[in-house]
């Protein structure tokens, strides 16, 4: 292994040696000494991770691909080879960093917001627990994170998915957290049994579970037109099956729309849980795995996985005005934002959602651990009607939630290259998806673009990715996805986005300002409020990432991940050189036509929810009287609860119903019926047969064998010593036979 | 009758046998029973010694007595324990008194 | 000559104490002359040129396995005093078959036409013997030391006292 691999390895393997040992001694460390135990293996693994980055950075393409070893061969699945290696690339290392960097802070977090919790029960602290899962559970993450084989990537899913069961359920004697692990665990199961079925289809017409030879292999089939392509289901080709089936996993994952329920429920864990899990890093598995399976999407597979993100982020973000918990509204905030990130794999904007995925993780993690403290701060008040005016009691948390939203809301100065981390990312999966919609028609033909086209085709600006490692002019045949044509999205894909743009901000701005601004509601809480150091110290480090770091750092990174040879499309700022490096493509027309459209979005959306918050709740409140039945509506989640209470638990039910009318009328009936029929056989050979004649018989055997006993019995004395005196009479006759003979 | 031969130490052997028989036999004290067993083991042993001295002229006789030592010494370990045992348990010394699993 | 008086002697010894066995009615009577058949088992084997044997007889036999009997009897001592007798037909069937047998065996005995003596007796040195049981007879060794191993468990076992320590019920 190269010495980044190494590196890798270890930091992976840093979290679970933590675990094991917190699950063995962790009680015997206590509080708060074991939660700093995983907070050390964890920033262990921070600075096994930033050492990672600043090599791979400093190093050439070709070094770069030199550090690639050559994974190792764990079985053989008839002719495929199951292998397991380090899948070393920027997308990798960065999404490395970010989990590292964003657990150390949630780490942090938790030491401070537990240290005030009791947790015992029967009279043992489970504290060390939560850091033992804490650490098994950042161990499976960077294990899906640096995973370079379908198979590994599913081990590392579903141990993620253990954790966050247990995460969730942590307070397990609440009836709600457990019945919210348990929905969590079932919602996800739904998904990864498409996800099993996928991986299957792999293995049988790919043969091969690597990324990197499951990608080659569905080239391959394209090129050759295999059964993968030619057959069909339902009017739907195999391939896209396949990918739709992969993209099950991600929707259950990811919290996308018919498996979004579980995510809000999940909120029933402890607050860093929700920061780390459900916002930061295990729901952008689901983006991440999207990703690494982009290259097995057809077309087709693509619009069902843009579809789905785009009913996602409009539902959610609709659910979201209305709520009053604090962090379900960041639930929710959260499934809209990875429905923005899943829509962009769609539209094909793989490295916009990327960014988005990490930009995200940065604003959202800071954004919970907020809520966090607020919640700790008002002794575990949620209810944002009885906050208010908590800016006063505590700034930093306030000012650093505010950076938050200003993130989330895609606040900055378009034109001018200016924003925080969320106005790019945002700005440039809708750059992409316009560009499908509206997009002048690229010139070139199928798989000959070359390099030098993205300069001399400046109208267009839509050029292919680099096929830096093919030479200039080599006919390549890709599959349809390696060039989607403009002009052939629907443009609702693009509208509807947009509109949530505009709802995004709304919701955020109306959640920071009845935290934190206005008067106190309700005294109790407000005088009782209060911020703790070692809480808002990871606050502070969140904001400033969320701040500086996003667009200059993670931008290129991901860009320079994008899978080559790959088509995507870029947004056209400073990081053109970088993107142009790696031969993205660029469309001016697309960003400019942008700025009119959502361009201040975050200004009217913050405007909106000040005019109707500013004086408290009265005006909202009567704004919800008026519109009765679309608040209803919304406060029930579009009753998607309800609906699947009706189908699948009714559906349940009626199933129940019949079998139990079919057990009760046709199988008792039956089995009453023989049993009578048995019953009169039985007496018949009862009576007849066993008391006359085999008893009669066996009773004849035991009286003789009774009688032959006691004949027997008689010199059967018990006593050693007679037994003795027998043999030696015995052995006398034998000797005097002999004698005498 | 004064040369000294295989037959004279299988007929003393002989008679020790035969009195470690009769003492298993007749003595109502365990302990005696495990004397009774050491006479007829040591007839044995003269036996075999006795044997190798006149008929083979190897030692195996001797090697095999050895073993009989050993495990004489083993028995009366093992045996012992037991009669501990029995008499714990029953109070008494008697073998007679052990027929419980009498039929 | 003088090994005819030396067995004879010796011969008269072992037998006389085994006799004392069969006659005596107290056990600790019964272990005295024991160790008297012992000892002089013991002094056969020397006079048999099995010098080891002899020395292995005095050490194991008459100083272990004898100290263990008595052992035994001491434990066992409140039955000591108690002199159980046989019945007295079993003490005469018992003389009856005893006798019986030896009488027959050693008619046979005296009837067989042994091979010819050696006239010398071989003395073995231990070491022959050593080798002997670490190289032909290596099998039956180390059955003997697993044996032995197990002996001694059993042994403990056996003798550790029940949990309940109950008492001795009467008959």
């Amino acid at each position: 292994m190269s010495q980044l691999e190494v590196l890798l390895v270890i930091g992976v393997l840093i979290p679970l040696a933590s675990f094991v040992l917190l699950a063995f001694v962790g009680a015997r460390l206590g509080k708060p000494a074991a939660g700093w135990v995983a907070v050390l293996a964890i920033a262990a693994s921070t600075v096994l991770a930033t050492m990672a980055l600043l090599q791979w950075h400093g190093m050439t393409p070709d070094q770069r691909l030199a550090a690639h070893s050559a994974p190792l061969v764990w079985a053989h699945l008839g002719a495929v080879p199951i292998t397991f290696g380090v899948n070393l690339d920027s997308l990798t290392l960065i999404m490395f960093f970010m989990v590292t960097f964003v657990s150390t802070c949630i780490f942090v977090f938790s030491v401070g917001y537990m240290a005030g919790h009791s947790d015992e029960i029967d009279g043992v602290s489970k504290f060390h627990r939560f850091f033992a899962y804490l650490s098994l559970f950042c161990f499976s993450m960077l294990l899906l994170v640096i995973a370079d084989s379908l198979l590994l990537l599913f081990i590392a899913w579903e141990l993620v998915g253990l954790c966050s069961y247990l995460l969730i359920g942590y307070y397990f004697h609440k009836k709600s957290a457990s019945n919210a692990a348990i929905k969590a665990f079932v919602t996800n199961r739904v998904g990864d049994f498409g996800f099993i079925i996928g991986l299957g289809m792999v293995f049988a017409y790919l043969g091969d579970l690597s990324l990197a030879g499951a990608a080659q292999a569905f080239r391959d089939g394209y090129a050759q037109q295999s059964a993968l392509f030619t057959q069909h289901l339902l009017g739907v080709s195999l391939a896209t099956w396949m990918g739709m089936l992969l993209f099950c996993g991600a929707i259950g994952k990811s919290a996308q729309f018919p498996l979004h329920v579980w995510l809000p429920d999940a909120m029933e864990g402890p607050t860093p849980v929700s920061a780390l899990i459900h916002a930061a890093t295990m729901v952008a598995a689901g983006v991440y795995l999207t990703a690494r399976i982009f290259v097995l999407l057809t077309p087709e597979a693509q619009l069902f996985v843009a579809v789905i993100g785009c009913i996602t982020l409009s539902i959610a973000a609709l659910v979201a005005i209305v709520q009053t918990d604090i962090k379900r509204v960041l639930a929710y905030s959260t499934i809209s934002q990875l429905g923005y990130m899943i829509l962009g794999m769609g539209v094909g904007a793989w490295i916009a959602a990327l960014f988005h995925l990490l930009t995200h993780a940065f604003f959202k993690a800071l954004m919970f651990l907020g809520s966090g403290q607020v919640i700790e701060g008002c002794h575990h008040e949620q209810d944002m009607r009885k906050m208010g005016g908590l800016c006063r009691k505590m700034p930093v948390t306030c000012w650093t939630f505010l950076v938050g939203v200003l993130a989330i809301a895609g606040a900055g100065i378009p034109a001018a290259h200016f924003g925080l981390g969320g106005y790019f990312s945002k700005d440039e999966i809708l750059a992409v998806a316009w560009h499908r919609v509206y997009g002048a028609a690229h010139g070139g033909h199928v798989g000959t673009w070359e390099r030098g086209n993205v300069g001399t085709e400046p109208d267009t600006r839509v050029v292919l990715a680099s096929y830096a490692q093919h030479d200039p002019g080599e006919q390549v045949v890709h599959p349809g996805h390696l060039n989607p044509e403009p002009r052939t999205l629907n443009p609702l894909l693009f509208w509807i986005p947009v509109l949530i743009a505009y709802v995004t901000p709304f919701y955020m701005m109306r959640c920071w300002w009845l935290t934190f601004m206005g008067r106190p509601r309700d005294e109790h809480v407000y005088a009782h409020a209060h911020e703790s150091k070692l809480m808002y110290l990871p606050l502070v480090v969140l904001a400033a990432g969320t701040l500086f770091a996003s667009y200059y750092l993670f931008r290129p990174m991901v860009a320079a991940a994008a899978p080559q040879p790959f088509l995507t499309w870029a947004y056209d700022g400073e990081a053109a050189e970088a993107a142009h490096a790696q031969g993205a493509l660029i469309d001016h027309g697309a960003h400019r036509a942008l700025v009119p459209i959502v361009g201040f979005a975050f200004v009217a959306g913050f405007l909106a929810a000040w005019l109707l918050y500013r004086r408290g709740l009265t005006l909202a409140e009567r704004l919800a009287q008026t519109l009765r039945p679309l608040h209803t509506l919304l406060v029930h989640k579009f009753y998607f609860d309800e609906l699947y209470g009706l189908v699948l638990v009714g559906g349940t039910m009626l199933v129940k119903a019949i079998c139990y009318a079919f057990d009760k009328y046709v199988i008792d009936g039956l089995v009453n019926l023989s049993a009578r029929v048995t019953e009169r056989v039985s007496r018949f050979s009862g009576v007849v047969l066993d008391q006359g004649a085999v008893d009669g018989a066996v009773n004849a055997v035991g009286r003789g064998t009774w009688e032959l006993g006691g004949l027997v019995r008689r010199p059967q004395v018990g006593r050693v010593r007679n037994y003795i005196l027998f043999a030696t009479g015995g052995v006398a006759v034998l000797v005097l036979w002999l004698v005498l003979a | 009758m004064l040369a000294i031969g295989l037959t004279h130490y299988l007929v003393l052997a002989a008679f020790l046998f035969c009195c470690g028989l009769y003492v298993m036999a007749t003595k109502r004290n365990a302990v005696g029973i495990l004397i009774g067993a050491e006479l007829v083991l040591n007839a044995a042993g003269i036996n075999l010694v006795a044997f190798s001295r006149y008929e083979t002229g190897l030692a195996d006789g001797q090697i095999a007595a050895l073993f009989i030592i050993v495990l004489a010494a083993a028995e009366a370990a093992i045996a012992i324990a037991i009669f501990v045992n029995y008499y714990r348990l029953l109070g008494t010394i008697d073998p007679d008194a052990g027929d419980r699993l009498r039929g | 000559m003088y090994e005819a008086i030396a067995f004879y002697l010796l011969a008269a010894v072992v037998a006389g104490s085994a006799f004392g066995c069969v006659i005596a009615t107290n056990i600790v009577r019964m272990a005295l002359c024991l160790l008297g058949t012992l000892g002089g088992v013991a002094l056969l084997y020397f006079l048999m040129a099995a010098n080891f044997l002899g020395v292995v007889q005095l050490i194991v036999y008459a100083g272990g396995t004898l100290i263990v009997i008595v052992f035994g009897v001491m434990l066992t001592s409140r039955a000591a005093g108690v002199r159980l007798r046989p019945k007295r037909s079993e003490a005469l069937a018992g003389t009856l078959i005893c006798i019986g047998l030896l009488a027959g065996l050693v008619t046979l005995l005296v009837r067989t036409a042994w091979p010819a003596a050696q006239s010398e007796a071989q003395a073995y040195d231990v070491a022959w013997l050593g080798n002997e049981l670490l190289s032909t007879y290596l099998v039956p060794f180390e059955m003997v030391s697993v044996l032995l191993l197990a002996v001694m468990i059993g042994a403990a076992f056996l003798a550790q006292p029940s949990g309940k320590d109950k008492e001795p019920e009467e008959r």
